[in-house]
């Protein structure tokens, strides 16, 4: 767990001494919230849960590229990969919970007759399913701007397509259009249970395939063998 | 440059030289007594401290790293050339490191071509060769960072490993660095602390202080990516042109920490292409191909 703790806590350093980023990170979704708050109170919200989600995979996209550089050498000092890529996701997730606080508080007070609980679990998805879409996206594509492009589309897509659309399913960030629907327009119970099971499976696949490519990456390959001598 | 400094400067030479601790202080303080006496400025008495210090080194006929011919360069398919670097140290002691009939090729072009290479411990061998010969590749296949298309490397004990670039985290202080590494390793965060500040001295250099490692100078982070690959005393050491960025002292201290190691039975393979050293180390390995040789 020493090993664990150690990569969380000077990856959360990390991010935090980025302070430029963070300030943006943390005006971005004020930015989506403010821009429909004046006609549609409702729309507002969902638009804020998708700037938090938006974010914070940026921050795990960069966070993910600015690690590919030492991460072999600290596999090669006794971390094993999963040390890695969970230490590195426990920060993201801690800075993703501090990033959506604001959010949560500013909607509880300027906002009225919504399930506030349901919204709390959108940001608590979201944080949760962005922060492996990011390390994820940082695995596939190296390059930061190849990465921060598809990041781009992705939220793009997610708020123009149609979400009963079947095809708008596969987008990370559904689950947050369906659980908002429940929160704002007081739906039945299917819309929150279809948007949990969506952002739970989400959240795990987009973390197991951090595994998988973490450890794909940091593998002992097979021409060394490494004998013990003490 | 005032007495003060000169001698400082002065004794950071004779320790680049390897000149016995008690010995070292000796000859400062004659220095410093003359000076005083004389009241003539350093310069004019002695000359430079790094030009003293040689002269001082030359009388007595020391240095840490032991005399001897250069050690020849062999050819990849050769195989390496022992030099005779040896003379006057302890038998070395038993393999760490051993790699056999590693071939690789980038796309068709064959860069490695049945590379093999055996190094104790206690013994430093050198891989050198022109740009693009495979010398970085050969030390991430050793360091299984790179997989080859044959051949098999052996490692008895722990790997340390210092890339040419990279290695680093931008937005961490250096001892923050030690605390990462340093956890890998098993080590306790006083211990890392305490290894991490060792070491750097041992190169000249004070890592205290909250500066990010993106602000470091060049050759000081190289400092830092020596530092990290020797934490934790790991067996075998792959250093890959970690000088870059050196000036000539840190260069001298450099080689007097890889003797350090060497005497503590360490493992060490360093990549280089600055030849002036060859005759410091036990092995060379020249992985320039035979065309080229040949021209």
């Amino acid at each position: 767990m020493t090993k664990l703790w150690t990569v969380a806590e000077l990856a959360l350093w990390e991010i935090l001494r980025r302070r430029g980023v963070l300030l943006i990170l943390l005006l971005f979704p004020l930015a989506f919230y403010l821009s429909r708050r004046g006609d549609h109170l409702g729309q507002s919200i969902r638009f804020v849960c998708l700037g938090i989600g938006w974010a914070l995979s940026t921050a795990a996209l960069f966070a993910g590229s600015a690690a590919r550089g030492i991460e072999p050498r600290l596999r090669l000092s006794g971390y094993r990969a999963h040390h890695l890529h969970l230490g590195r996701l426990l920060a993201l997730w801690i800075v993703g919970i501090a990033l959506s606080v604001p959010y949560f508080l500013l909607v509880r007070l300027d906002q009225h007759d919504v399930r506030y609980g349901a919204i709390a679990l959108i940001m608590l998805l979201t944080v949760a399913t962005a922060a492996p879409f990011g390390l994820a996206l940082s695995a596939v594509l190296p390059r930061d701007l190849e990465g921060t492009l598809v990041l781009l589309v992705v939220v793009g897509l997610q708020m123009v397509m149609d979400p009963a659309d079947a095809a708008a399913r596969l987008l990370p960030f559904w689950f947050s259009r369906e659980i908002a629907t429940y929160a704002i327009d007081h739906t039945d119970a299917d819309y929150l249970t279809r948007g949990l099971v969506h952002g739970v499976v989400v959240a795990a696949v987009l973390t197991a395939l951090v595994a998988l490519a973490s450890g794909i990456r940091l593998r002992q390959r097979g021409h060394l063998r490494v004998v013990s001598v003490r | 440059m005032n007495h003060h400094g000169w001698l400082d400067a002065l004794a950071s030479e004779l320790r680049r030289h390897g000149i016995d601790p008690e010995l070292s202080r000796h000859v400062v303080s004659e220095a410093a007594s003359h000076l005083r006496e004389s009241g003539e400025p350093p310069l004019a008495v002695f000359g430079s401290p790094a030009a003293y210090a040689a002269a001082v080194a030359e009388s007595l006929g020391a240095g840490a790293a032991p005399a001897g011919r250069p050690g020849g360069v062999g050819h990849p398919l050769g195989g390496p050339v022992r030099g005779t670097a040896r003379a006057g140290r302890p038998a070395p002691g038993p393999v760490r490191l051993d790699v056999r009939g590693i071939r690789k090729r980038y796309r068709r072009r064959p860069v490695l071509t049945g590379v093999d290479l055996t190094v104790r411990a206690g013994e430093i061998a050198a891989v050198v060769g022109a740009n693009g010969s495979g010398k970085s590749t050969f030390l991430r296949i050793c360091a299984g960072l790179t997989s080859p298309d044959a051949g098999q490397v052996r490692v008895y004990g722990s790997l340390g490993y210092c890339p040419q670039e990279g290695g680093t985290c931008d937005f961490l202080y250096p001892e923050e660095h030690f605390l990462l590494v340093g956890a890998g390793r098993g080590m306790s965060r006083r211990a890392a602390r305490a290894a991490g500040r060792a070491q750097a001295a041992a190169l000249d250099w004070d890592p205290a202080g909250r500066i990010q490692a993106r602000h470091l100078s060049g050759g000081t982070r190289q400092k830092l990516n020596l530092v990290l690959a020797g934490l934790g005393e790991p067996d075998v050491l792959l250093l890959d042109e970690p000088y870059q960025g050196f000036d000539r002292g840190s260069y001298l201290d450099f080689w007097q920490q890889l003797w350090r190691w060497r005497a503590a039975g360490k493992a060490i393979v360093v990549v280089t292409h600055l030849l002036n050293q060859l005759d410091r180390v036990d092995t060379v390995l020249d992985l320039t191909p035979a065309r080229e040789m040949a021209s």
